[in-house]
């Protein structure tokens, strides 16, 4: 390889780092939107540089659903719909994504349920045929229904000893109280009790084409494979379910502390957070640059506070949480046990100061390159561009969502940001869950409230169950 | 056999600059968007002995400030630029990349030349990182369930020569033992351009791109030839075991590994496939056997490091069983599926599938990785490491013909001599509270 001589750089080239050039736009990859006669929307983009599609079929409800009756059953469901349909045994199922190049995910959270594959190109056709099969025929095989349940069960055992996860558990209770985002994930018993009927039930009333969502990305042309999903999933028909009716979540009543106890714990978990909003409110762009000024980007104020001064953690951040109903926010670190006080101090103080203080021009500036930029790197995969689509779809967000969001940010001025911290950094009224060693954080973490304390399974251990309401 | 698929092929160009530093570009102009990195042939199997952990604290220094850019300037003018950044540090290499809009490449550039100029740290600057650090080991090993479960764990079990069995991560009294004497001796033996490849990818014009390198990279002097530590190990005549409490998780965990053979050669193809035939979620035989027909083990999966490492590495095989079995009788099982690949071999109707999957899989790694906002990360890597361990970044054109030419006979014979007790260890983390936390 040769390459034109360049000249070296100078002493002076060397001290200061060179300027941005040009901006080169972001061509946006052809999208195809369609709506079949029977409610499955359709949409297709194309992204042909390596020979895969990925294939993200939709279904518009999950657990939240199910969470009155029986928690964790949508993803119960999932999970069991590829282990069988009636015309493939699940070690057929694995064989036929084997021959295809593809693997296979079947997954529910609180508002949807997705089958996705992704595979090489060429076989695109059977790929969509097989998510097809599995979202109208799935079998729900009684043994394979029975050991996904013990498996469920044996996760959901390592999960409750995992510091992160159960500090979100407890955080999304006392946020969401009786609303169905209070429950993130079901008990032992409750999976104990599921039975292979409810599954079935759940199936047939969800995983319909009436309000269901299918993105393909990949290397194709866009008519061709339109023709193919019109003939593999247009003749597929069932009735809509109803909506459901939820409770509201409980109204901001002050600070408190929420302690889950694991003895021995050589670090603590500190998850602090409050009610904020959805992507379709108004001041969607406002709080993404809020946060991101904060402690959403490497270069935010916590991070530099926390972790770059101070040292308390390796992994701060801060983040915002939309679901379809309500969005929250959250500041989480894990810390060393001695400094769980040191860093609510700080966590607090930096949220006070950005609903009190103006960022200044730099950080604003830095802010919304990072997110513009930050947001192009994002659309420059298959599965990137597919995530960002299912995100606009799956929350009905405007067409131009996608196109218009760096602009959106762009016009974002210090006051936007002001105005968002005011609103959704909640430091009278946030949350603040701790998961560790009792003895070496209640009394640093009482400073911050009235504390309750909990055992892994949730139940309330301190004060006396008597005295408190568990969420 | 599959009708002619569609050959992927990357466009690579690559150079050597007057200083030794290698030079790799692959332009693709799809996306406005471009990714750097900067691999240092150093890794934590080769870090200093009694200085275990150092090479990763390092690489934590090296966003600490260099030359012209002070602490926290690297991650500013990255994320104002529109970029995100990171450095992971391996077994044989350590990383620093950058993913940014195209009009920031020539400012990554700049940055990436002042830290491999000059690195430009205080005691202040370590001692913030060793708690970092420590904090990242808590929160990653000593905090979580099964926390570096297996790949802290089975290397000092696997293996005897210190560069491949020691604490990887570091002992804390290793790590409050690192001065800033160490950090820029460090420095000054490993992150030298001629022990480093600069990889640029995605939106730019060849020519340009290697004249901008040029000019900010080519007077950085040439440092000594960096000592190569001997990495290779005694002849083992047994299996060897291990256990390791499990404080959190409440079910016994498994690992089995077994050393692979030597880089390159056809025996190493062979063991390509071989781990996708045992591994690869439901459709592996190890899970298909151990989690669904047996019903001994919640979980059972696990991966062949091949193609980014270059010394003693092994394929390793994970098992969560039932409390209910014993650990004993769950490598009972798995053995049985080794044995029948040894005495049956592949039928060539499950072979071919894995082989799509294969290839498959390996495009798939070369367009993401580290998430979905590291375009061509995966690229980025391969092309790294094909540079420094192999000579040539083209390999990762052709590297697949290899691994598809795997024949039945070849994983057959392949499996009867490396999948042997002598070749192998077993890790068994043991749950000390099988009720977990309180």
């Amino acid at each position: 390889m040769t390459s034109p001589i360049a000249p070296a750089a100078t002493a002076s080239h060397r001290q200061s780092p060179p300027a941005l050039t040009a901006e080169r736009p972001v061509a946006w990859p052809k999208r195809t939107v369609r709506m079949l006669p029977n409610g499955l929307q359709v949409v297709l983009a194309e992204s042909r540089t390596f020979p895969r599609i990925s294939a993200h079929l939709y279904f518009r409800s999950g657990n939240a659903v199910v969470a009155h009756r029986s928690p964790g059953l949508a993803e119960m469901t999932a999970t069991v719909v590829r282990t069988g349909t009636a015309s493939r045994p699940s070690r057929r199922i694995e064989e036929d994504l084997r021959r295809m190049g593809a693997g296979l995910g079947t997954q529910a959270g609180a508002d949807a349920s997705s089958i996705s594959a992704a595979g090489l190109a060429e076989f695109s056709g059977g790929i969509l045929e097989l998510i097809a099969d599995l979202a109208r025929n799935a079998s729900f095989p009684e043994d394979e229904f029975e050991r996904e349940r013990r498996q469920r069960y044996e996760e959901l055992r390592i999960e409750r000893t995992t510091p992160g996860f159960l500090a979100s558990e407890r955080l999304r209770r006392v946020l969401f109280g009786p609303h169905p985002y209070a429950i993130v994930a079901p008990t032992e018993e409750q999976v104990a009790a599921y039975e292979r009927g409810q599954l079935v039930e759940y199936y047939r009333h969800h995983y319909v084409p009436a309000d269901a969502l299918l993105i393909v990305v990949g290397d194709f042309a866009a008519d061709a494979m339109l023709g193919q999903i019109e003939k593999i999933f247009g003749d597929w028909k069932a009735p809509q379910p109803e909506p459901t009716r939820s409770p509201a979540p409980p109204k901001p009543a002050g600070r408190r502390v929420h302690l889950v106890r694991m003895p021995g714990n050589v670090q603590t978990q500190v998850l602090v957070g409050n009610l904020a909003i959805t992507r379709r409110d108004p001041d969607w762009y406002r709080m993404v640059l809020a946060n991101s000024i904060y402690g959403g980007a490497f270069h935010s104020r916590l991070v530099l506070n926390i972790r770059e001064q101070k040292g308390y953690t390796y992994s701060p951040r801060s983040s915002i949480n939309a679901l379809r109903q309500y969005g929250y926010f959250t500041v989480s670190a894990a810390v060393r046990n001695d400094v769980v006080a040191a860093t609510l101090t700080e966590m607090f103080y930096e949220m006070d100061r950005m609903r009190s203080v103006p960022v200044t021009d730099e950080e604003l500036d830095s802010a919304r390159s990072y997110l513009t930029g930050v947001f192009s790197l994002g659309v420059a995969t298959q599965e990137g561009l597919l995530n960002q689509l299912s995100t606009v779809y799956l929350d009905h967000l405007p067409e131009g969502y996608l196109e218009s969001y760096r602009e959106h940010i762009r016009e974002l001025t210090a006051e936007d940001v002001l105005t968002a911290a005011r609103s959704h950094f909640d430091s009278a009224n946030a949350q603040i869950v701790v998961v560790g060693d009792r003895e070496q954080i209640s009394e640093q973490a009482a400073l911050f409230g009235p504390v309750t304390e909990y055992d892994a399974q949730g139940n309330v251990v301190f004060p006396p169950p008597r005295d408190v309401m568990q969420a | 056999m599959n009708p002619s698929p569609k050959k992927l092929h990357i466009p690579v160009e690559h150079t050597t600059l007057a200083n030794g530093l290698r030079v790799v570009a692959s332009p693709d102009r799809s996306a406005p968007v471009v990714t750097v990195g900067v691999y240092y042939q150093i890794g934590f199997r080769l870090e200093p002995q009694g200085r275990s952990g150092f090479a990763h604290l390092f690489e934590h220094m090296m966003f600490q400030g260099s030359e012209n850019a002070g602490k926290m300037e690297h991650i500013r003018l990255i994320n104002s630029s529109g970029g995100l950044l990171n450095g992971t540090t391996n077994y044989d290499v350590t990383n620093y990349f950058e993913a940014v809009p195209s009009n920031a490449l020539e400012r990554v550039l700049w940055l990436e030349a002042d830290r491999m100029r000059a690195l430009k740290v205080d005691d202040e600057n370590l001692r913030n990182q060793r708690d970092v650090v420590k904090e990242e080991v808590r929160v990653n090993v000593m905090n979580q369930p099964y926390g570096g479960f297996p790949w802290l764990d089975l290397p000092p079990v696997a293996f005897r020569n210190w560069p491949n069995a020691h604490n990887f991560y570091g002992d804390f009294a290793d790590l409050d033992a690192a001065t800033l004497a160490d950090v820029q001796s460090f420095f000054h033996t490993y992150y030298a351009p001629n022990n480093a490849v600069l990889l640029m990818l995605g939106d730019f014009d060849p020519g340009e791109a290697f004249s901008l390198a040029k000019r900010y990279f080519e007077d950085i002097p040439r440092g000594a030839a960096p000592p190569r530590a001997d990495v290779s190990e005694p002849l083992q005549d047994e299996e060897r075991r291990g256990e390791v409490e499990e404080r959190l998780g409440p079910l016994p965990a498994i690992a089995i590994g077994y050393t692979l053979p030597v880089r390159g050669t056809d025996e190493w193809f062979a063991f390509g496939i071989l781990d996708r035939v045992l591994h690869g979620g439901r459709a592996g035989r190890v899970y298909r056997r151990l989690v669904l027909e047996k019903e001994i083990a919640v979980d059972a999966d696990g991966h062949a490091e091949i193609l980014d490492t270059n010394g003693p590495t092994q394929m390793v095989t994970r098992i969560f069983h039932k409390p209910e079995f014993t650990s004993d009788q769950a490598i009972a099982v798995y053995d049985e599926v080794i044995r029948e690949v040894q005495e049956q071999g592949i039928p060539l109707d499950e072979i071919e599938p894995v082989k799509v999957k294969f290839r498959s899989d390996f495009y798939s790694t070369l367009e993401g990785g580290m998430g979905s906002y590291m375009p061509r990360f995966g690229l980025m890597h391969y092309l790294a490491c094909f540079t420094l361990f192999d000579g040539d970044p083209d390999r990762v054109n052709n590297v697949l013909d290899d691994f598809l030419a795997v024949t039945p006979q070849q994983a057959q014979a392949a499996a009867r001599k490396y999948l042997v007790p002598q070749n192998r260890a077993v890790l068994v983390r043991r749950p000390v509270n099988l009720g977990g936390a309180e």
